[in-house]
Order: structure tokens, then C-alpha cells, then sequence
């Protein structure tokens, strides 16, 4: 898409090129200044020097001869072809001699420095207009001498050099001002570039994502800002929408469940044994309906709200609360049950969150380990003064490529579809973490000859603040 | 037992009324939050049972006034908003239970009955069910005159069957009133607890105290 010219000249990076155009200009004037009087300056200064010697000869022969010794030596001079200039007067300004008919400037008591233009007939006959300088004033006894050299040359030379400055103020102004205009064009692509995609993104298409070109500008990092939060979007999009998929789907087995052994026990014959049995069961299909609706109402709750207030809870002590509660079930299950809890862990937090996340990890681990298999839980503060609780089993493990899936709502692996659940336990547990600003991770447990378990850990900070 | 219901869904009300009465209670219903406190103010009931989010007065508001009144009848409340936070502020307003919507009639006959009991124990130093005696100052459980060895987790366990002996108790009690625990565990945790002390209790003896009540809970002695 072309930015059309007038958006063009409003970018930053136009103005930006604007001001450069200005600096620009700003210092070849000066430069122009500079190289204009070390040049042109000089050559005057050093013709002057000439003039002022060529003055004070004449000076020398008036002293020396008078009036007609001086009028003499004018006119042999002005005769030869140099390059002064001269003009003899009377004390009331007639000219006596000299290349002019008038006075180029009026002269004053003490010889002063002259620059005039002048214009005169040269030995072919042609007028010649040139610039003059030199000095003027008056002898004793009121004569008035001028003598200038013609500054011919030298004016040649300054208005080369002047015009060669002017040139090159005038070509690094346009440069400027082409070079900005270039980098407005291409600021402007670029950032067109992203508006682009966002518009895109904006429209429904989330997979869109803003190009990024290597070369590792602000335009790239901004890109690459947005690439990733577009990323974090897009994934929270496909959670919720898997999330919204998993429960119509999760809902609808019992639901279907629920609905058929209700239709099943009515199309029967009334029989109150087997009614009471298809009721029974209808309710706890019902049941494990709610128990799914708190779970996800509990969930969104943990994951959104704002409004949790934080007080201490005492790890050690509900951890070892934990063990002893659910020490029997790994025992009638035959499995290995040790915990290894630090003591005083104190952290800041929801305590009946906490709880819950330890006992749905713990109850993940009794559940999907074998009998014979072993379950460890283990508390420690690490070096970096976060808590870490990890609940480590010796069961069939999850393979990597699942583990950050399976804390994702209602994921249950293709193994876990036997054992009862919804698919929300581990959803939480990363919930509550993320809630006091910690995280849950999964990793290998504890082998068990042919695999190597799971330990999923717990790691949350003291405090929130 | 005399019951006050005050709930503002009738169909709601009319269920819980018919179970009520079934489990042999007399109930009274009351649609709104200012004819329920008035009820409960002049009427003499064993248990009120309360919803939290009531027309002209919330039933939050109500417990506070009855215990500023000195009214001190257990009262139950029913709330569609079980959180953690919602359910202590109603215990800290007076209450004595707090229940979740949705929940089991059973659930709910379970815990009026549980109150009503609780009312008028008081301060005890000795419970007995049939041949078990539990001491609670020296922390001692006797069956038959013979000591039986518990562990501190299953003394309270026991307390607590005790204490309601003859009536149903759900695991969601025993859960919340033994382990002070607020979740639903997906493992089969507390009945593990309840072998456990049964093997204690009953085992070597005859006559078995501690009953599984199908569907419900357990229920000790009766």
C-alpha cells in the first residue's frame, strides 16, 4: 500500500529530516562565511597591503618634489599597465591626473582604506566594470591622492568560490530534504506494515503476524512486541475456545447419560426397584454435572478476580495436615507414602487455595500410580527464598510433548479417559500458582524401572508485593 | 423439630418443605427476609434455615440482627455463593453452617439435624453411645471398658460421630467439621478414614456401631 504524500510529509521521521535539512543549511552558511573571508578576505588584505605601499611612495615624492614631481610620477604610472589605479586632485576635488574624471570617494584628512566599483574604457576601447580597493586622503597642503589596485582577479576567484558554497548548500539541502522524504517513505511502509496486520488481526484473522525483517531496528522490536503479545492472545483465544468446546463436550456425556437412563426407566414398566436404581444413578450423573460447573466456576474465578485478599499461611503445618489425611489412601492403595517437609515455610496467600492445589497434585499422584509404585511430597525454601512443593510419583508419567497441554482445562490424555475426572485439577493448581505469582512445572519423578513418573512442582514466592 | 424455612423460590421452598417435613420435622416457610426475621424473632424454633440472597432483607443481615437480639437458634444458611470469603463472612455473622448451592436433600436434613443436635450439648466432658465411652479431658475412648488406642486425627473423627450419634453425618461434614478441609477430594479419602476407625472400634467386638448409610454418609450407633 502506497502512503499517500500528504500522511507522508506529517511522519516523524519527515520532520526529523526537515530539522536535519535546516542543520544543514545552518552550517554550510557558516562554512560559506568562513572559507569566504579566508579566501577573498586575504586577497583583499594582501592587495590592500600593495595599495598602501604604492600610497605612501607618492607620499615620498611629494614630500621629496612637490606637486610636479608627484603629478609626474602619477601620470608615468597611470600610464603603465598595472594593476592600480590612480587619481590625482586639487585640493577642491578637480582632477588633476589619474584613470578616473571624478573621485570614486570622497576623501578625508587621514589617508583611509577605499572600495569602490568603478567602470572605465580600457586600451581597446571597451567599457570594463570592476571593483576597486585601496586608499585615499589628502597630501599637505590639500592635494588628494587615490591609489587602488583592481580587484579583477580576485572577484573572479571569491564568486567561484561563493557560487561553488551556494552549490553545495543547495545540493546537501535537497539531499537532506530527498533523504528524509526517502526515510518518511520507508518509516511509513513499515509502520503502515503493522497497522496492517493489526487491522487484519482485528478483522477475525488472529494467525496473522506483522513482518519482521532481520535487521534488528525499533521497527523489528516493535514488530516482534507484537508478534508476541499477538502469540499470548492467540493462545488464550484457542484456551478459551478449546475450554468452551471441552465443556459442551464434557457436558454433553453426562447430560446424555443422564437423559437416557431417565427416558430408559420410563419407557419401562413402573417397577420401583428399577425405577429407584435409574433414579439413583440420574442423580449422580447430576452431581458430577455440578461438580464440574463449580469446578469451572471456581477456576474462572481463581483466574480472573481481582479481589483475593492475601494472609499467612502456614505451609509446613498444612502439608503435614495433607500427608496425614491422605497417608491412609496410598496405604489401602499399597503404595510408598514419604514426606519430606522443611519446617516454618510461610507463605503469603489464600490458605483454601493453597490446600486445594497440594491436594489435587497429591490426588493426581495416588490416582494414576500402580500399586506397589511411591509417592513422595517434598517442601523445601529454595536458595532463592521461594517455596517449591513438589509432589513426585512413580506412576507412567507424562511425556513431555503433553506437559504444558494437560494443565490446560478439561485436556485429559488418551491413558487418564478410565480414571475418574473432569480434567480441571491441574488447570487450578497452575491457576492458584499463577494467582500468587508463582508456577507449577512438570517434570520426570521418581523411576520406576520402566519409565520415569511424574513430579509436578509447585513454586511460589513468600509474598506477592 | 420445629423448622423455619425462609427461601423466595417457591418451587425451591415447597421441595425442601415436603423433605422436611418427611424426615418428621414441622416446618413454617417465609418468602421474604423481613417476614422470616420476624418469624424467627417470635416463633420458637429448633433450626432456621436461611438463604442468603433473599427479597427486602439478605439472610447475612438477618443472623447478625437475630444474634444482636440475643436470638441464638442455630441457623443454616443456603447460598449460591460458596467461596471461601462468602462462607466466612456468614459464620462470623452468627451462623452455624453455611451450605452451597447446588446440594442433596440428604446433605441438607444431615446438617438441620446436626444443628438441633449440637444445640443442646453444651459444654461436655463425657459422650456415650451404647458401650463406647469417650472421655475429652483425658482424651481416652473406652468400648466395653476396654481402652482402644486413637490416633489425635481419629479421636476428633469419633468426636464428631459422637456428638451426632443416631444421626446421618455426610462426608462433606466430616470433611469440613473434622478437617476443616472446604474441597471435594476425587479420591475415596475419608472413607478410608472411617475403616480405619472402625477396624478400632468395632472389630473385635460383637455388635458393629459404625454404619455406612448408602448414598448419604455414616452413621454411628442407633
Amino acid at each position: 500500500m502506497r502512503p499517500r504524500l500528504d500522511a507522508l510529509l506529517r511522519t516523524t521521521t519527515f520532520r526529523l529530516a526537515l530539522v536535519q535539512a535546516g542543520v544543514v543549511l545552518a552550517f554550510v552558511v557558516v562554512m560559506l562565511i568562513y572559507v569566504y573571508f579566508s579566501t577573498v578576505g586575504q586577497l583583499i588584505r594582501d592587495s590592500d597591503a600593495l595599495a598602501d605601499q604604492e600610497y605612501a611612495t607618492l607620499e615620498r615624492a611629494y614630500a621629496e618634489g612637490g606637486m610636479r614631481r608627484l603629478n609626474q610620477e602619477v601620470v608615468e604610472r597611470a600610464a603603465r599597465q598595472g594593476p592600480f589605479l590612480y587619481v590625482l586632485a586639487e585640493s577642491d576635488g578637480s582632477i588633476v591626473t589619474g584613470d578616473f574624471q571624478q573621485l570614486p570617494a570622497a576623501p578625508r584628512e587621514t589617508p583611509e582604506r577605499v572600495d569602490f566599483s568603478f567602470e572605465r574604457v580600457d586600451e581597446t576601447g571597451a567599457s570594463v566594470r570592476g571593483r576597486a580597493s585601496g586608499r585615499v586622503g589628502r597630501l599637505i597642503n590639500g592635494p588628494i591622492l587615490l591609489v587602488a589596485r583592481d580587484l579583477g582577479d580576485s572577484a573572479v576567484i571569491a564568486g567561484r568560490i561563493t557560487r561553488v558554497l551556494w552549490t553545495v548548500a543547495i545540493v546537501g539541502l535537497i539531499v537532506s530534504l530527498v533523504s528524509g522524504l526517502l526515510a518518511a517513505t520507508q518509516a511509513a511502509r513499515r509502520a503502515e506494515a503493522l497497522s496492517t496486520t493489526a487491522r487484519e488481526v482485528m478483522s477475525g484473522d488472529l494467525s496473522r503476524r506483522a513482518p519482521v525483517r532481520g535487521a534488528g531496528d525499533e521497527f523489528d522490536e516493535l514488530a516482534q512486541s507484537m508478534n508476541d503479545m499477538l502469540n499470548r492472545l492467540e493462545q488464550l483465544m484457542h484456551t478459551t475456545r478449546t475450554a468452551g468446546d471441552a465443556i459442551a463436550h464434557d457436558l454433553r456425556s453426562p447430560l446424555t447419560r443422564f437423559r437416557q437412563k431417565l427416558e430408559a426407566a420410563l419407557e419401562q414398566p413402573p417397577n420401583s426397584d428399577a425405577d429407584r436404581e435409574a433414579l439413583r444413578k440420574a442423580l449422580d450423573e447430576a452431581d458430577l454435572l455440578f461438580n464440574m460447573f463449580a469446578a469451572v466456576l471456581k477456576l474462572s474465578r481463581v483466574e480472573t478476580a481481582s479481589n483475593w485478599t492475601f494472609h499467612r499461611v502456614d505451609v509446613t503445618g498444612i502439608l503435614r495436615e495433607l500427608l496425614e489425611f491422605y497417608e491412609p489412601v496410598a496405604e489401602e492403595q499399597g503404595l510408598g507414602f514419604l514426606g519430606e517437609v522443611q519446617d516454618s515455610l510461610v507463605l503469603q496467600g489464600d490458605q483454601g487455595l493453597f490446600t486445594q492445589a497440594v491436594s489435587n497434585l497429591v490426588e493426581n499422584a495416588l490416582k494414576y500410580t500402580p500399586t506397589g509404585g511411591r509417592v513422595e511430597v517434598r517442601a523445601v525454601r529454595r536458595p532463592d527464598s521461594r517455596i517449591e512443593i513438589t509432589v513426585l510419583d512413580s506412576g507412567p508419567g507424562v511425556p513431555v510433548a503433553d506437559r504444558d497441554r494437560i494443565m490446560e482445562r478439561f485436556v485429559r490424555l488418551e491413558s487418564a479417559r478410565s480414571t475418574a475426572g473432569v480434567g480441571l485439577g491441574l488447570s487450578l493448581v497452575a491457576a492458584v500458582a499463577r494467582l500468587h505469582k508463582g508456577g507449577l512445572h512438570l517434570r520426570d519423578g521418581l523411576d520406576n524401572g520402566a519409565g520415569k513418573g511424574l513430579a509436578a512442582a509447585l513454586v511460589l514466592p513468600v509474598t506477592t508485593s | 423439630m420445629r423448622v423455619l424455612l425462609v427461601e423466595d423460590d417457591l418451587d425451591m421452598a415447597a421441595s425442601l418443605k415436603a423433605s422436611l417435613t418427611a424426615d418428621s420435622h414441622d416446618v413454617d416457610h417465609a418468602g421474604d427476609g423481613e417476614t422470616g426475621e420476624q418469624m424467627a424473632l417470635n416463633g420458637a424454633y429448633d433450626v432456621i434455615v436461611l438463604d442468603r440472597m433473599l427479597p427486602k432483607k439478605q439472610g447475612v443481615s438477618i443472623v447478625r440482627d437475630l444474634r444482636g437480639k440475643g436470638v441464638s437458634t442455630p441457623v443454616l444458611i443456603l447460598s449460591a455463593l460458596h467461596d471461601e470469603d462468602h462462607r466466612i463472612e456468614g459464620l462470623n455473622a452468627g451462623a452455624n453452617d453455611y451450605l452451597g448451592k447446588p446440594f442433596s436433600t440428604r446433605e441438607l436434613l444431615a446438617r438441620v439435624r446436626a444443628l438441633w443436635h449440637g444445640r443442646d450439648l453444651g459444654p461436655q466432658t463425657r459422650l456415650q453411645v451404647n458401650g463406647l465411652e469417650m472421655d475429652l479431658l483425658a482424651r481416652t475412648v473406652k468400648r466395653d471398658g476396654k481402652k482402644l488406642d486413637l490416633q489425635p486425627r481419629e479421636f476428633r473423627l469419633l468426636e464428631y460421630l459422637m456428638r451426632n450419634a443416631g444421626e446421618t453425618v455426610t462426608r462433606k461434614m466430616l470433611l469440613e467439621n473434622v478437617w476443616d478441609y472446604h474441597f471435594d477430594p476425587q479420591t475415596n479419602v475419608i472413607d478410608v478414614h472411617i475403616s480405619r476407625l472402625r477396624s478400632k472400634i468395632d472389630r473385635d467386638f460383637g455388635q458393629t456401631l459404625l454404619h455406612t448409610v448408602r448414598g448419604s454418609g455414616y452413621r454411628l450407633g442407633g
